[in-house]
């Protein structure tokens, strides 16, 4: 018993040493990225590089832009607000949390219809939408997410959106938009071009643009947020997004530029 | 108040309670009284959804039991539409996410019975399912209603599981917790505040009326 004891006091030791170790562990500067679902597939390789050209560490957290906006707008600590439109950083503006007047687009979104290679839509078009045989279109909450808010413009200026109501399937945010359709649990799915063109999804499905007069623009917005240890950090990034090679890779990765 | 949202709710929890209990009062007997060494196994495996977290139940049910395995497709043979995204796909989600919440007062009221009555009525010549239904249920009543109101109230409260299976529709899978969530997300506090009181009231009523039931005295239980 008592030796069965002192193992635990051991294990319990390593434990809280461990807790010690991680708090003491973060050296240098570092930025809190609150970053809307549709960049988790483009930024994650950005915010290496971004570490290594300033010795920043960045952190990036995804969500549907309106989870984001509450998330900060009650007290969450971010330092860079990347949204999927201008709205909901003008909220976080007008709730005095930061010292910008107005965001600063830094992409735009493009919207495109997704389907499985294995289910039945092989050759995919708009007018797949007025399939009878469909069964599920995904798309993400209009009001939470700004693809979902472009997704039912989209639908509305074609017509089909009191059609395919009964057949939407509404997702949290983009990135689960995509997940929905890509696990074949929905046939149709309206997703982020970010998130069509990455190997997974392009080796599962293929997609259709959607008519970019369709929708209007997803013009992306971001905001930098107060921080008691200063803005340094945040404005470093915007700037590195800005850059001329990033702002190529951000386009490969399926973002084009704001202008 | 969106009224549908809270008729939706209902209608889950009142189904989810009925299929649970027709589920966890056998289950519940059988590892009480089994010598089997499988009930160790049986019961743990009843009690895992208590510690796994929603999202581990959330994506096997929409991974697994998807459109792309057998089991997914033997599920839209049956149905005709995937589990995801329907009420039905809900029920399964719930009882799986609730079955603790049964399995465990049963088991502990069931283990609470004397013995000797139930060798008695067993000497008299009684059937297993006479059993159950004449000795067993009518002494553990108290524990038969804590996993109906446990079974209900969590199912009500549940949101991880509906969140990431249930696809957000109005009258099929847009639940009060969903519904919530979503006021907060659209800034409607007000809303949200409203939604909320509601189920803070009348989980609360619930409790007390469980509560309320007057305890059996020490040795009292076993007399019945």
């Amino acid at each position: 018993m008592s030796d069965r004891r002192r193992v635990l006091i051991c294990l319990l030791a390593v434990f809280f040493a461990n807790l010690c170790g991680a708090q003491t562990t973060s050296a240098g500067p570092e930025l809190r990225i609150a970053a809307a679902a549709d960049l988790q597939p483009v930024l994650p390789p950005l915010l290496t590089e971004f570490e290594n050209q300033t010795g920043i560490h960045a952190a990036a957290s995804y969500q549907s832009s309106a989870t984001l906006a509450t998330q900060i707008i009650n007290g969450a600590p971010f330092d860079l607000f990347l949204a999927a439109d201008l709205s909901f950083p003008q909220r976080v503006i007008a709730a005095g949390l930061s010292e910008e007047t107005e965001p600063i687009a830094y992409a735009r979104g493009t919207l495109v219809l997704w389907a499985r290679n294995d289910g039945r839509f092989r050759s995919l078009s708009m007018d797949a939408l007025k399939d009878t045989a469909l069964k599920s279109v995904a798309m993400a909450n209009p009001e939470h997410a700004p693809y979902g808010r472009a997704a039912r413009a989209a639908l509305e200026h074609l017509g089909l959106y009191d059609t395919l109501k009964p057949k939407l399937v509404i997702a949290e945010n983009i990135a689960q938009t995509a997940q929905f359709v890509e696990s074949g649990n929905a046939d149709l799915g309206l997703i982020s071009l970010t998130s069509a063109i990455t190997p997974r999804l392009r080796a599962s499905g293929h997609y259709v643009p959607v008519p970019p007069d369709a929708y209007p623009p997803i013009l992306q917005g971001a905001v930098i947020l107060k921080h008691p240890a200063g803005t340094q950090p945040a404005h470093r990034f915007l700037d590195f997004l800005a850059s001329a090679p990033i702002q190529q890779q951000i386009e490969a990765a399926g973002l084009a530029p704001a202008k | 108040m969106d009224l549908q949202a809270l008729a939706l709710t209902l209608r889950l929890a009142v189904v989810t309670t009925a299929l649970l209990l027709a589920i966890a009062v056998p289950l519940a007997a059988w590892i009480v009284f089994t010598r089997s060494r499988l009930r160790a196994l049986v019961e743990a495996v009843s009690t895992l959804p208590l510690l796994l977290p929603p999202t581990v139940l959330g994506f096997y049910l929409l991974v697994l039991l998807g459109p792309r395995t057998a089991l997914g497709r033997a599920w839209i043979h049956l149905t005709g539409h995937p589990l995801a995204f329907s009420f039905s796909g809900l029920v399964v989600g719930s009882a799986i996410y609730s079955l603790p919440f049964a399995v465990q007062p049963l088991v502990a009221g069931f283990a609470g019975v004397d013995t000797a009555l139930l060798e008695q009525a067993r000497l008299l010549g009684a059937s297993r399912l006479r059993l159950l239904r004449q000795v067993l249920l009518p002494l553990s009543t108290r524990s038969v209603l804590t996993a109906a109101v446990l079974c209900f109230m969590h199912t009500v409260g549940e949101f991880g599981v509906v969140l990431m299976i249930g696809g957000n529709i109005p009258g099929a899978t847009r639940t009060l917790s969903i519904l919530i969530y979503d006021q907060v997300q659209d800034f409607a506090y007000a809303q949200a505040n409203r939604t909320s009181l509601l189920l803070v009231a009348v989980s609360l009523a619930a409790l007390v009326l469980l509560y309320s039931q007057r305890r059996p005295a020490l040795g009292e239980a076993r007399r019945g």
